[in-house]
């Protein structure tokens, strides 16, 4: 399946494409993949274990997977991933 | 209590006298500063019913305990006045050195009262107070009155300087105070209150600040967070693009106010006026006075007619409601809209969010060309919207009523504009679409002083954080906490942003605060203390006629369902605000008309308020 994957953090870098082998997953198996094969562009975003480091969230489809089923969310082909460290606000 | 002096300097602009008040010490242990200590003393020194453009409104300039003390963030001061634009409550904040200049002439703030009879300005220094003739300033914009003022002072780095631009003159119900060029106290008309005084600008030059409890340890302490930011990533990404990077998590998360909320999400923006757009136009990095945090872009726009325009910004609020809001993917129109609302002194929140409703009204017919002296105003035609601001800012023609914001507008106009006139109590709303996170519904209902974003920042809960955003499950006590939260440090007085993203949490001010005043105060304290003064805020717009009813949200918010993004179909719905509002003012503990208890005031010592 194809993904979008964005990554908002020091570089931002949106919609890049990406292929992997099944054709839907976990997002467990998502993150193992991707940290996997792009391991060395993800490295201040995921850990080893493919687990987002601390102060990143995880958006699929723009809804954090933490308000879905977590690591058990099952990603599809053409779904869209963002990877965000935590920023805030606006100012006046 | 050190880092504070105990007095407020008063000036009444009608006599021409001046005195200073003394701050009871139980004010500082009560209420903090900022925010807090605005609270205490609004609802103290200005009688009910007041018109807010009157000589009889009141108009504070307050700093906190820890301002000027070196902490990190903490060149803020606080606005406090009743707001022409909504008749209640306003606090609008701002960088600038005139708050740390406060601190060097001696005062945790001023208060301005009365009217002058001429232009005027206040100079202030450590031999006094002199009130001077602004009659060559009157007419002139923010920037050429800074410029003249510095010019006239013969030094231009440290000296604090706040003003108004022609849109406080003509008593804009959008308009802000300038500081430092480019810093705005933007929400709530409080320029248009300074205005109604003919006060032009003031200018504060001191010497030494208020008594430091630790120096050694507030110096340790910051470069303890120092350390911390430099290894957080989030610090590092905002320190690199600043608030920009905000419109693409809003846009992934579709809560980005697009064609005057009427959707959720613009791809137009990617690359364009988001971080990756902003970041091309990049000129330098800056950071406020007293911040260790450089968050702030100076940009300069790289082509088109205004090519080598320059401004410190624009921030996320200025993109998204210059931007999305109005279909305009042109940052160098954006940067110009910025400097034009600057100079001129209006709020640029205020300002794209009310074009974005006059667009709007070209839209279904309900205004035309006729209506604007052949002006057309259409959603993507960046000139109209920079026309519209100035038409705006000077009440020229149709702009007289624009100048009263999108609810005076919407009543002018009728025809049900105000179903989309985004808003609440006449305030408008900032840049995130409620109907994507309904906690930022809840927020902007129960605000205060109207449509507010920097009372809570829900999509830090709703978006980032693991809160499901289309229920209002769980809303009230989330907003709850994020706004004392958020209270303590407005009352602080400290920027909100460095406990965001190195993060500090209210354990490391309480730190700072020790370090400055040498008082120990717990967390549980610190949240005491914000909810003694958010009912006591709620107290005083109960005094001013405000009662439930006010905690609304406008007709598209509530039954308009979103046509895209990942919210597609979401709308709040009456039965989610309301019981929303229900839980949070249980949780306040105030009762279902919104009125603090009796159990609630003696909890919070305001029994005889």
């Amino acid at each position: 399946m194809k993904l979008i994957v964005n990554t908002f953090g020091t570089q931002v870098r949106l919609k890049q494409e990406v292929t992997l082998e099944s054709a839907s997953c976990t997002l467990q198996q998502v993150l193992e993949a991707l940290r996997k094969e792009h391991g060395a562009a993800l490295s201040r975003f995921l850990t080893d274990s493919g687990a987002p480091v601390e102060g990143v969230a995880i958006l699929i489809n723009g809804r954090n997977m933490l308000s879905l089923d977590r690591y058990g969310t099952m990603i599809h082909d053409g779904d869209e991933l963002t990877l965000t460290v935590q920023v805030a606000g606006g100012s006046e | 209590m050190k880092g504070t002096h105990g007095k407020l300097l008063e000036v009444d602009l009608t006599s021409g006298k001046t005195r200073d008040l003394p701050i009871p010490e139980e004010y500082f242990h009560g209420y903090l500063g900022g925010r807090g200590l605005g609270a205490r003393l609004l609802f103290d020194m200005l009688p009910q019913g007041v018109d807010p453009l009157s000589p009889e409104n009141l108009l504070f300039f307050l700093t906190g305990p820890l301002t000027g003390s070196m902490t990190t963030g903490s060149s803020k001061f606080v606005v406090v006045t009743k707001s022409p634009a909504t008749r209640g409550w306003c606090d609008a904040y701002s960088s600038g050195r005139i708050a740390v200049q406060l601190k060097k002439v001696g005062y945790d703030g001023m208060v301005i009262r009365g009217r002058a009879n001429e232009p005027c300005y206040l100079r202030i220094d450590d031999q006094g107070l002199d009130i001077r003739d602004a009659r060559h300033l009157w007419g002139k914009d923010s920037f050429e009155t800074e410029h003249l003022l510095r010019e006239a002072e013969g030094e231009t780095s440290s000296l604090g300087v706040s003003s108004i631009g022609p849109a406080g003159e003509k008593l804009v119900k959008i308009a802000c105070i300038n500081s430092d060029f480019y810093r705005q106290a933007g929400r709530g008309g409080v320029g248009a209150v300074m205005g109604s005084k003919q006060l032009k600008a003031i200018v504060i030059k001191g010497r030494e600040g208020a008594e430091i409890h630790d120096r050694k340890c507030l110096v340790a302490l910051n470069r303890e967070n120092y350390q911390r930011a430099l290894v957080s990533p989030v610090a590092q990404a905002r320190m690199k693009y600043g608030t920009p990077l905000t419109l693409n998590i809003t846009h992934s998360g579709g809560i980005l106010p697009t064609k005057n909320f009427q959707f959720s999400t613009w791809a137009k923006a990617l690359e364009k006026i988001d971080s990756v757009g902003v970041y091309k136009s990049l000129k330098t990095h800056k950071s406020c006075v007293s911040c260790f945090v450089h968050c702030s872009l100076v940009t300069e726009a790289a082509e088109g007619k205004y090519k080598g325009v320059t401004v410190e910004g624009p921030e996320y609020e200025t993109l998204g409601l210059f931007g999305s809001n109005l279909l305009i993917d042109s940052l160098p129109i954006i940067i110009q809209a910025n400097v034009l609302c600057d100079k001129l002194g209006v709020d640029t929140i205020s300002a794209g969010n009310l074009i974005g409703f006059i667009m709007e009204c070209f839209e279904w017919g309900i205004l035309s060309p006729r209506d604007m002296d052949g002006l057309a105003i259409a959603f993507g035609d960046g000139e109209s919207a920079l026309a519209a601001i100035e038409l705006t800012a000077y009440r020229r023609g149709f702009g007289d009523v624009m100048a009263e914001g999108v609810k005076g507008a919407a009543a002018h106009i009728g025809q049900t504009s105000e179903r989309f006139g985004m808003q609440v109590k006449g305030l408008e709303f900032p840049a995130y679409e409620p109907r994507g996170a309904f906690g930022s519904g809840l927020s902007y209902a129960v605000s205060p002083r109207g449509a507010c974003h920097r009372r809570a920042w829900p999509p830090a809960k709703e978006i980032l954080g693991g809160y499901p955003p289309y229920t209002a499950e769980g809303k009230a006590e989330m907003i709850r906490q994020l706004y004392d939260d958020n209270c303590v440090l407005h009352s602080l007085l400290v920027c909100d942003m460095p406990g965001k993203f190195i993060p500090l949490s209210l354990d490391d001010y309480a730190n700072y605060f020790q370090a400055v005043t040498g008082e120990t105060v717990s967390r549980q304290d610190f949240l005491h203390i914000a909810g003694r003064v958010e009912t006591l805020i709620r107290m005083f717009n109960l005094r001013e006629g405000f009662t439930r009813k006010d905690d609304t949200l406008p007709y598209r918010t509530l039954f308009e369902p979103l046509p895209d993004g990942p919210a597609r179909g979401q709308c709040v719905g009456e039965a989610n605000l309301n019981r929303m509002i229900d839980e949070y003012y249980a949780c306040r503990g105030w009762d279902a008309a919104g009125v603090p208890t009796p159990s609630t005031l003696q909890k919070y010592d305001l029994a005889n308020s």
